[in-house]
């Protein structure tokens, strides 16, 4: 009997030894990993100087992990063995609740927030301060906002977040938004919010800006699936969602111009609908300066947006009461050279960014 | 290169195999040889040389130690030779910043130090090449004549960064001769693989919880504790898993590596306890420090000082800080009044003496795991709520929620419990049939796990830098 065993141990865990082994030596390798969306490790090249300072064997130990055959798979197999099997309530910090995936934006990182606060200043500062100008400070709460201190998970002080904020850009109006959404609003497989559901924080926005909107608009469905950032992150299978986006006559007639390419082009973008990320349909996802001239507005005047990616859903919403709106990510452009793109006069001035990057905001210049 | 690595598992171990199993029964150790040292020199090709210094000088002091056994003086003076060149090479590049970074304290003079890396693994084949020439010289083996079969007894890859520390004695004859067979390997593979499970699934799960105590702005005494006994579980884990591994894989290769953990924290003191943990290390220090000074074959103040010799140098061993000397100290003290006064008392309080050596072993590991002593003496303080922390905290609830499961099937799994539940129901008819196919698919299972936690990069470190 005891032989039998041996027996099928050798044989069964053998075969699947050597199935792994064959696979990792033979399985050709991906450029990017679509659920993951990242850029995945390549073999690399081998020199004397790279063997000696470890460089090589660094990078070969990632190759063979983001190589690895079925990866995608031995990721969901490992998702679950740490929700499942262990309990764990995060999986590299991405929880699930309710079908919601959401990241653990914990603790406040009040050094983080103080770093924006003074971009934000800076801005004003340089460019800002002599200019006959109305300006207003929004923050967009996370998902976490909404689920994670409700159901036990850590959560970051958001209230201290948002005083911190409105202390230090006290020449700023403050709009808070926060009571216009709440965790429907957003992706359960994104960080995003859902533009559909955001006319009435558009509409909170722009009367607190002294702009009235129709709030006319027909939802169309976007026909490709999305899967958001969680979806790779969480590697929980999560399904598919819909995108909807809002059109009437005023978005139609929209141009947007992206100043990075010199292109000129509509509210959404059907090739990045298609793309990799499905979000960035809204004004073409992350760039570092972009204009839309809406040439149905009767009035002269101006919104200039400091913004993050969750302004690309909900920009087009406040298009209406305005000529022209302006969208500046200063985490692709440098702030000190915004004088040389953008004139600043007799405009409406509106700092709306996230939680998420108030939080992180290393990446602002 | 670490056991609990892709490379390691899908591209190395395979090729080995592979070569090893092909070639002729008189090239098997050169096989081994020769990947033990590439196995080496993945991490640090150029401390490669070094363990071949170490391995030529064990070879060529074994040879002339024999040959002079004749003459009682030359053998000792060669015998001395031998054990002061190993240590001079484990001493420069272990201890050496340590004695001058104290040098300097003492002094106020301030010589740079010379920022020596430590060759991983240095620890452990040191003392492997001490005990070949100690045995040598003692008359208890014979001189190895062939310098490949002691470079693969030395560099042996299953047992070279962590251990077990196999002696020269133990596998003498199976590098000269020793079988391979299907139980064997069935044998490896199921140990080699709940090894590897112990350190990715409950070792590093629990390393990570420790790595994020060490971040938290939100400590408390209730955290402390958390912190402590997941870290000393996650030596226990990493260490023992570790040690399966090696244990496993010499028995695919037709080794029988001695054991080196016997569930050490059902102990009833702290005496059992180090019968029980890190066995190789401890036989090494009995056999060939403790008894040379006399044991406990002398009056009780030699007796004392024997203990307390052997335990600084245990301590010293883990590492060129005054934690683990103070560490090492520690265990010499509650061994002390153990031998003393206290081991007769132990056994008569069930579950007291259990408590008392695992809360003691918990405090030796916060002192083990500190960066200085200033930071043990902190953490305790805070253990024991003099620290001014506050009892709980948020981050302590959240963490003990999201790490309760681990740390229970860790408190269980660090007894015999899971054992002996599994060896009765085999013994059934039923469990017997059941067997046969439940074992090979928990431990493909277990495989398969494993290698998800690492293909998604899971939180893997290596805890043996320092040995």
């Amino acid at each position: 009997m005891k032989k039998y065993k041996h027996m099928i141990c050798v044989v069964f865990v053998g075969l699947i030894f050597v199935s792994m082994s064959i696979a990792a030596w033979i399985k050709p390798s991906r450029e990017f990993s679509d659920s993951e969306r990242r850029k995945l490790a390549q073999f690399p090249e081998i020199s004397p100087d790279a063997v000696e300072d470890g460089s090589f064997i660094t990078k070969f130990e990632n190759y063979t992990q983001d190589q690895f055959p079925m990866r995608d798979t031995f990721r969901t197999i490992k998702a679950f063995s740490t929700y499942y099997m262990f309990g764990q309530l995060d999986n590299n910090g991405i929880y699930m609740k309710d079908g919601y995936a959401a990241k653990l934006e914990y603790p406040l990182n009040e050094e983080s927030v103080n770093h924006a606060a003074d971009r934000f200043k800076f801005i004003y500062e340089n460019f800002l301060a002599d200019k006959s100008l109305n300006i207003y400070l929004s923050i967009v709460p996370d998902k976490s906002y909404f689920l994670a201190e409700q159901n036990g998970y850590l959560s970051m002080d958001y209230k201290k977040l948002f005083a911190m904020m409105q202390d230090k850009m006290n020449y700023a109006k403050y709009i808070d938004i926060t009571g216009t959404l709440d965790i429907t609003d957003y992706y359960k497989s994104d960080t995003h919010w859902r533009q559909e559901k955001l006319t009435d924080t558009a509409a909170k926005l722009a009367a607190d800006m002294g702009v009235t909107l129709s709030d006319q608009y027909t939802p169309k469905t976007l026909d490709y699936p999305f899967y958001g950032v969680y979806y790779g992150q969480s590697a929980l299978l999560l399904p598919a969602e819909t995108i909807y986006y809002l059109t009437n006559d005023v978005l139609d007639s929209c141009k947007v111009t992206n100043h990075e390419k010199g292109t000129v082009g509509g509210i959404y973008d059907m090739d990045k609908a298609a793309g990799k990320d499905p979000y960035e349909m809204f004004l073409s996802g992350a760039l570092s300066l972009i204009t839309i001239d809406n040439p149905t507005c009767q009035k002269d005047r101006e919104l200039i947006i400091f913004r993050d990616s969750f302004a690309s859903s909900i920009a087009p919403l406040l298009v209406e009461g305005y000529s022209k709106v302006t969208l500046v990510d200063i985490r692709y452009l440098r702030a000190d050279f915004l004088d040389k793109f953008i004139e600043f006069n007799n405009q409406d001035v509106l700092f709306l960014f996230s939680t998420l990057v108030l939080n992180n905001s290393e990446t602002l210049t | 290169m670490l056991f609990s690595s892709i490379p390691f598992l899908f591209w190395f171990l395979p090729c080995v195999l592979i070569f090893y199993f092909i070639a002729p029964r008189g090239l098997k150790n050169t096989v081994l040889l020769l990947s033990s040292l590439f196995f080496y020199g993945w991490g640090e090709p150029r401390y490669v040389v070094w363990i071949v210094v170490a391995i030529l000088l064990g070879y060529i002091f074994g040879l002339l130690i024999e040959r002079f056994r004749s003459h009682n003086k030359i053998s000792k003076l060669l015998f001395i030779l031998s054990v002061s060149s190993s240590l001079a090479i484990l001493g420069y590049f272990k201890y050496v910043d340590f004695f001058i970074d104290n040098f300097n304290t003492m002094t106020g003079l301030s010589m740079p130090l010379l920022q020596v890396t430590l060759p991983v693994g240095i620890s452990f084949y040191t003392f492997q090449i001490l005990s070949y020439t100690i045995d040598v010289y003692r008359r208890e083996v014979a001189a190895q004549k062939n310098l490949i079969n002691l470079a693969a007894y030395v560099a042996l890859f299953p047992q070279l960064i962590a251990g077990p520390i196999v002696r020269y004695s133990d596998i003498a004859n199976q590098l000269k001769e020793r079988t391979h067979s299907l139980e064997k390997i069935a044998v490896g593979i199921r140990r080699f693989t709940i090894g590897l499970g112990k350190k990715i699934m409950i070792a590093n799960l629990l390393g990570e919880l420790c790595s994020i105590f060490r971040e938290s702005h939100d400590k408390s005494v209730l955290f402390f504790w958390l912190y402590a006994v997941a870290y000393s579980l996650h030596v226990y884990f990493d260490f023992s898993g570790y040690s399966d591994m090696a244990i496993g894989l010499g028995k695919i290769f037709g080794f029988s590596f001695p054991e080196n953990f016997n569930f050490p924290y059902i102990s009833e003191s702290i005496t059992e306890f180090w019968q029980r943990w890190h066995m190789s290390l401890g036989s090494w220090f009995r056999d060939y420090v403790y008894i040379p000074l006399g044991g406990n074959r002398v009056g009780v103040f030699r007796h004392l000082f024997n203990i307390l010799v052997v335990w600084m140098l245990t301590g010293f061993w883990h590492g060129a800080a005054w934690n683990f000397i103070v560490w090492g100290l520690y265990f010499a003290l509650l061994l002390m009044l153990e031998k003393l006064w206290l081991l007769k008392y132990l056994h008569r309080y069930y579950i007291w003496n259990h408590l008392y050596v695992i809360i003691l072993v918990i405090i030796s590991f916060v002192i083990f795991d500190s960066a200085s002593m200033g930071q043990a003496f902190s953490y305790l303080k805070a253990m024991f709520c003099v620290g001014g922390y506050p009892l709980i905290s948020e981050e302590f609830l959240y963490y003990l929620r999201s790490y309760g499961v681990v740390l229970t099937v860790a408190i269980i799994g660090a007894t015999p419990l899971p054992k002996r539940i599994w060896n009765r129901v085999s013994k059934t008819s039923v469990g017997g049939n059941i067997e046969i196919f439940a074992e090979p698919l928990a431990i493909s299972i277990l495989l398969v796990v494993c290698t998800a936690y690492l293909v998604d990069g899971s939180y893997n470190p290596f805890l043996y830098f320092r040995f």
